[in-house]
């Protein structure tokens, strides 16, 4: 196992560092001339100046020699500095990114929440009307983008049955304010866990061990919760790596839609304003979270499953 | 089955006599599952207005009027006017085009792509299949969203600039239509986050299949690698490359409208369904048919494309028949 989870590491390291180069590379060669977006054009029109600020800004020197530099300042906590409002970037990240890990975390036990029971229901009652009805419904939910469910709900919500104000801004994840956008995010990748639960739940219930259990007498609730769920709910941790990617995804519209100013929201100033430094730090950072996420499964995977032997 | 023998006797039996084809028997299976069913009669009503749409749209799609401003349905405008009085009826027909325009030219590229960059991993194997692999890693740790949009930002003026080169050397005018480039750009950043599942899927197919006892045993049997290929290693992996095929197309359709939506895919006068909501929703309150309109044929599309790709996986998958 401890050299599985080195080895596992090790695996992941490259891959960080090929997300990390691809970025950088398409961040510095794709807008153009970094000068024409940092500096007005009168300015960058004058060689002895332009020469002048590309020493200043360390662009004159070989491509590696910048990447080198960039990679270290990234360690350092020096993620450059946002040409939007000329303040560093890191800090901003650091003030936006707990809002959306909360957000993150209180979809995640949401989708576990309603999930894993509607999937588990859905294989008990197999080919039935129910069974039916959840795997439509979540199909539904995850057909209909975010950023169409939100003003939709807000309609119904706000509009025809009034029953709250527009829910905008962040006042904390246990605020009244946080009920719609932890649902929304969670909308998207239900259809995930509700089929995996629904999938693993099948599987089990055919196994020999369950009919062993209700030839002894086992009471029908019990089998599913001890047995069969236990046993089901390993492939729904594997998808944790698509769950999370789609929570990521989720995040920009809900951020946007419901003006919480979070890492998601950031990301998407970044973008519209082209700020360059931003945008290397929101893609990096995503992908970093995927990362983990993956890793997290990879190595957890043999925690739950002791049947799994890593050589 | 048992009195035939011999090699003879294998081959032939593909060719059918009494057996009924896999395709056959998916078919019977996906006409009796209603939501595919359902799935298939919209996917087909969107392709025919992906043809024809924009003839029969009653009103021109960018003809605005001042006059007549974000009204109600209504008697001449089915679906009621956006923010600068276009027919939004109008609209959604075009943007239908927009949407299977896309679709279709995405998922071509990316399975393409995605078969080639497999196949070469699976058969060349070594490095090769390392690398094509760490690649796949590499695209899928993004977040598809984020990746979409890192890319047809960062390439967008490298492109310009290419095109441009392009056009002072031929002259040829739709080079310099910045639809055109939208529509590029656009086709190019989402089959970039499609082809990975492609060319997994397909290496995976070929490698298990491979390792399988009716071809090892075609192969010790001295059957041709042509018949190999093309009679058994070809059927037995087109029907996944189906199913993930059609299941994608309702993940392109939401990116590429998520795109829209956040203003970096196709962009006004073009039509996309994306673009429309973002257009309208800061009148959500006060007009919320600008945003319910586009909004249900999005979603309308959507899960339409996404019922027809499970029922596919379910009448595809023989393996799989306790549904």
């Amino acid at each position: 196992m401890f050299v599985y989870t080195v080895r596992r590491l090790l695996l992941a390291i490259p891959v960080l560092l090929a997300v990390m180069f691809i970025t950088f590379t398409l961040g510095l060669y794709g807008p153009g001339d970094p000068l024409e977006i940092f500096y007005n054009e009168e300015l960058v029109s004058d060689p002895v100046i332009t020469q002048r600020l590309r020493e200043l800004h360390g662009l004159d020197r070989p491509f590696w020699v910048q990447l080198g530099d960039y990679f270290a300042g990234l360690i350092r906590g020096d993620w450059g500095e946002s040409i939007a409002t000329g303040r560093p970037v890191w800090p901003s990240f650091t003030a936006a990114m707990p809002i959306s890990a909360q957000l993150g975390i209180a979809s995640a036990v949401v989708l576990v929440v309603v999930g894993v029971p509607l999937g588990a229901l859905a294989a008990v009652k197999q080919n039935t009307w129910l069974d039916y009805v959840i795997v439509f419904a979540s199909i539904v939910v995850r057909s209909v983008p975010p950023f169409v469910l939100g003003p939709m709900l807000l309609i119904v919500l706000v509009l025809w049955l009034d029953i709250m104000n527009v829910p905008i801004g962040w006042k904390g994840i246990f605020s009244t304010n946080a009920i719609l956008p932890v649902l929304l995010m969670a909308a998207s990748p239900l259809l995930v866990v509700v089929r995996q639960t629904r999938a693993g739940v099948v599987e089990v219930l055919s196994q020999n061990y369950i009919r062993t259990a209700r030839a002894k007498g086992l009471r029908e609730r019990l089998v599913v919760w001890r047995h069969v769920l236990k046993n089901a709910l390993i492939p729904v941790f594997t998808t944790m790596g698509l769950i999370t990617s789609g929570l990521v995804t989720g995040a920009f519209f809900v951020e946007l839609i419901f003006g919480i100013p979070g890492f998601a929201q950031l990301g998407i100033e970044g973008f519209q304003a082209r700020d360059y430094p931003v945008i290397l730090g929101v893609t990096i950072i995503g992908a970093g979270v995927i990362i983990v996420a993956n890793l997290l499964v990879d190595l957890g995977y043999g925690l739950l499953d002791p049947r799994i032997r890593y050589e | 089955m048992a009195d035939r023998v011999g090699i003879a006797g294998l081959i032939e039996d593909d060719q059918g006599g009494k057996q009924r084809s896999l395709w056959v028997d998916a078919l019977e299976r996906l006409i009796r599952n209603r939501a595919a069913m359902i799935g298939l009669i919209i996917s087909i009503i969107l392709i025919i207005i992906a043809l024809i749409g924009p003839y029969i749209a009653p009103h021109d799609y960018i003809r605005t009027d001042i006059s007549n401003i974000a009204a109600p349905p209504n008697g001449t405008n089915w679906f009621g006017t956006d923010l600068i009085g276009r027919d939004i009826f109008s609209r959604i027909l075009h943007s239908v085009r927009t949407a299977i325009f896309v679709v279709v030219v995405v998922v071509s590229i990316s399975t393409v792509l995605g078969i080639a960059l497999g196949a070469a991993a699976a058969y060349l194997g070594k490095w090769v299949d390392d690398g094509i692999m760490r690649l796949t890693d590499v695209v899928l740790a993004f977040p598809d969203l984020l990746l979409v949009i890192f890319v047809s930002l960062t390439v967008r003026q490298p492109f310009v600039t290419w095109l441009n080169g392009i056009y002072q050397r031929t002259g040829w005018e739709f080079l310099q239509n910045t639809l055109f480039l939208d529509y590029l750009i656009v086709f190019g950043a989402l089959a970039l986050v499609s082809w990975p599942g492609y060319a997994r899927l397909i290496r995976g197919q070929i490698l298990s299949l491979r390792e399988q006892d009716f071809i090892r045993a075609q192969v010790a049997l001295g059957v041709p690698d042509r018949t190999i290929i093309f009679r058994h290693l070809v059927p037995n992996s087109i029907a996944p490359v189906i199913v993930s095929m059609s299941i994608g197309i309702g993940g392109i359709i939401l990116l590429e409208s998520s795109l829209s939506f956040l203003g970096f895919g196709i962009q006004p006068p073009g039509a996309s369904w994306g673009s429309m909501i973002t257009e309208n929703l800061i009148e959500w309150r006060v007009h919320p048919h600008l945003v319910l309109m586009p909004g249900l044929t999005l979603a309308i599309a959507v899960i339409g494309f996404n019922f027809l790709g499970d029922g596919l996986n379910d009448a595809l998958n023989p393996r799989q028949i306790r549904r």
